[in-house]
């Protein structure tokens, strides 16, 4: 028989724990404004997603800059797996230990970063001024702005398309890019005529597949309705489902890689990217990264020499403009603790026109400043700065815009229509069911 | 007590209980704090909803449908590998050529990373990989399958990856507790007149009662808490698809993956709660009677 004098002690330990518990999770205020005045010794933190021996030259030659022009001030940058850096951002933002200055993804999660107070407003500050915003345009701006605050500054855009192996077009005999869905589905008729598998699809990371999803809703849904749908989550309006028809319509025709279910996106040969790099698939609907990531996938380790780019096609009865671009915008914010002057002078020397013009070499990544846009070499970035230019509008990831829940349950309905485990009005049913979760 | 009893306690035991109480006891406190909000993972959760994601989660068909799986693995873990695992066992304590290595081979999958054994074997099981070939080249096209995403077939095949990786520790298990059973009893019995398998049913299997137990309320913990190799083999996403999602990868794709971490926490204490029960249950009714009469209860 156990000792009384034990089980007090327990009990004693657990309140203790519980008290501890509590006080732990209520430690974590908001941080205090920094007290920085110019000159004091300071050491600027930056968290990136960068890789590569080129785009960490890149990172390193922006902070000898900066530390040249500043004195006392060194920057401490860590670089960060892409994946990695979210959680570990996250922690590091709520434990009030936040670095100076971060990637941010925009969308849902900087509303969440923003409505925690861990943001600082760069409004009026040295990325905000009149010339940077007419150099890197309006548009990039106004996705990172939220009630009147500028909580980030642009860096990049990464538009959306369909990526496509002109060699395996030629042999299939298709000589002209699609531009309406039409024209798709012809010329997956023809690829698949000629034994070539026309899409490659990476559906066991599911945004690929949603992608699909998403670039149908651009085209069937006005830019007004995916404004507002991204302010209400109301999916009401019958594009969203027309949207998922157009899916389900795709996909009735076969088109992907055999097994798209259990093939990921990037990783070796046997993924999708891999499979457009070796030849083996005809197309990849994908961002800009694309040839960056088949690069590392071709046998040689070289640029793909026969890709190609061409914008989303047209759904003929859509009510969105043929124009429009959906793509990645990437940015950086500053948290809400770091000195305000300091951390906004390093966002504008990473956007200025000499450092934007050697983050394409560096990252092959189309530059948003106008004057930087010349230093484009490849014919797929020259299309893409024409589409942009030309675009009335450019929506970000429907998955970033509608924010981490109602964008994985977004995600994970695509695949689930793909396979016929759901039809699209079951899609727009289980969006709505999250949203109200929301 | 005398202090310094007391001193030679707190400087053995406080290093392991101060580190089990960080490590362990505050984050299951937290999660249960957690567990009652609607929290983003950004900033203090303020959002207080009571009991709400305990009802969401009790009421998600893709929640039961991933218990439902951790049951399927927990009793086929135990039909399968269970008798097989006796039985090679057995094999293996006979002398016979070949015999050491052997027992190293059937160790091997066991100590390989789960995440290599996932990318290895859903490389082999795509549709396109090695498994569909050999059966193509062997004349039995008309079997190959989508071994990973026909929900038919896709939990056998987890099934048996499991069975793979984890009966060499079921074997090696099952060898010591075989070597703990004195020959002397064998002899006695053989002299007896009773038969291999006679000696086997009536000496060995009963004497090597309390190993099975072991080892079958490890094999049952770890089917609770599958997690790596279905995460590393079926994504974040297709799992629930191909009908082999548990507990864990539910846990993590409707907490971490969506933001959601307050209905994260939540499903964690549910997860935490099953196995506490199960676990508790076991070592009540099956575990006492190896423990019973052993030096367990306080000598003081």
């Amino acid at each position: 028989m156990m000792p009384r004098r034990y089980r007090s002690g327990t009990q004693v330990v657990l309140a203790g724990t519980v008290a501890a518990a509590l006080a732990l999770s209520a430690c974590s205020t908001g941080p205090e404004a920094s007290d920085y005045q110019e000159g004091d010794p300071y050491t600027l933190t930056v968290w990136t997603n960068y890789t590569g021996e080129a785009g960490l030259a890149w990172f390193d030659g922006v902070a000898e800059e900066f530390e040249a022009t500043h004195e006392n001030v060194t920057v401490e940058a860590q670089h960060i797996q892409n994946e990695e850096l979210d959680g570990k951002l996250q922690t590091a933002l709520n434990s009030g230990d936040a670095p100076d200055v971060f990637l941010q993804r925009g969308g849902g999660k900087m509303r969440d970063m923003a409505e925690a107070n861990q943001l600082l407003d760069l409004t009026g500050s040295a990325v905000d001024s009149a010339e940077l915003r007419e150099k890197l345009g309006d548009a990039p701006y106004e996705a990172l702005t939220l009630d009147g605050r500028l909580l980030a500054a642009p860096q990049l855009v990464q538009p959306g398309g369909i990526w496509y192996s002109k060699d395996l077009f030629r042999q299939a005999g298709i000589t002209e890019t699609p531009k309406t869905v039409d024209d798709l589905a012809d010329a997956i008729q023809k690829l698949k005529g000629a034994g070539i598998t026309p899409i490659a699809l990476g559906g066991k990371d599911a945004w690929p597949a949603a992608h699909w999803y998403y670039f149908f809703a651009l085209r069937e849904c006005s830019a007004d309705t995916l404004e507002a749908t991204n302010e209400s989550l109301d999916f009401s309006d019958p594009c969203y489902e027309n949207a998922a028809e157009d899916v389900v319509d795709l996909a009735a025709l076969e088109p992907f890689n055999e097994g798209f279910l259990n093939t990921s996106a990037q990783q070796g040969a046997s993924s999708s990217a891999g499979l457009l790099a070796n030849h083996k698939a005809a197309m990849e609907l994908m961002g800009s990264w694309e040839p960056g990531v088949v690069k590392d996938l071709t046998p040689n380790q070289e640029p793909l020499p026969d890709l190609g780019w061409f914008p989303f096609p047209q759904v003929q009865s859509g009510h969105g403009d043929a124009t429009a671009l959906m793509g990645g915008k990437g940015g950086f914010s500053c948290s809400a603790g770091a000195p305000k002057t300091l951390c906004a002078e390093f966002l504008a020397l990473m956007n200025s026109e000499k450092n934007q013009e050697s983050f394409y070499t560096a990252f092959g990544s189309i530059p948003l400043h106008v004057d930087a846009q010349d230093v484009v070499r490849n014919d797929y970035d020259k299309q893409m700065i024409e589409a942009l230019n030309e675009a009335t509008y450019v929506s970000d990831f429907l998955d970033t815009n509608y924010g981490q829940q109602v964008g994985t349950v977004l995600n994970q309905a695509v695949v689930e229509l793909l396979t016929g485990e759901t039809d699209p009005a079951g899609l727009v049913a289980a969006i709505t069911a999250a949203a109200e979760r929301e | 007590m005398p202090w310094r009893r007391w001193a030679e306690i707190a400087l053995l035991a406080g290093p392991g209980v101060v580190v089990f109480v960080t490590f362990v006891i505050v984050p299951v406190l937290m999660a249960g704090y957690y567990g009652f909000f609607d929290w983003s993972g950004y900033g203090i959760p303020t959002e207080f909803v009571g009991l709400r994601n305990y009802e969401l989660i009790l009421t998600d068909n893709a929640f039961l449908e991933a218990m439902w799986h951790n049951g399927f693995i927990l009793v086929m873990s135990l039909i399968l590998q269970g008798p097989a695992a006796i039985g090679i066992a057995l094999l293996l304590n006979r002398k016979m050529r070949g015999r050491d290595l052997i027992r190293v081979l059937i160790f091997v999958p066991y100590v390989i990373s789960e995440v290599i054994v996932a990318i290895g074997f859903s490389l082999m099981l795509h549709p396109t990989g090695a498994v569909n070939d050999v059966l193509d080249r062997i004349g039995l096209g008309g079997l190959a399958m989508d071994w990973l995403a026909d929900p038919d077939v896709a939990i056998w095949s987890l099934m048996l990856i499991l069975v793979w990786k984890y009966i060499g520790f079921a074997v090696i298990l099952m060898l010591a507790g075989l070597q703990g059973i004195p020959d002397e009893l064998r002899e006695a019995a053989a002299i007896d007149g009773a038969s291999y398998w006679r000696t086997q049913w009536h000496i060995t299997l009963p004497l090597l009662g309390p190993t099975i137990r072991i080892w079958a309320f490890l094999s049952i913990i770890g089917s609770l808490q599958v997690f790596d190799l279905v995460y590393v083999i079926w994504g974040q996403y297709v799992a629930d698809i191909a009908g082999t999602s548990t507990m864990a990868t539910y846990m993590v794709a409707n907490g971490r993956i969506s933001g959601e971490y307050g209905y994260g926490s939540a499903v964690a204490v549910v997860i935490f709660l099953i196995s506490l029960v199960i676990a508790l249950v076991y070592q009540r009714y099956v575990l006492r009677r190896d423990t019973e009469g052993a030096l367990t209860e306080g000598v003081a």
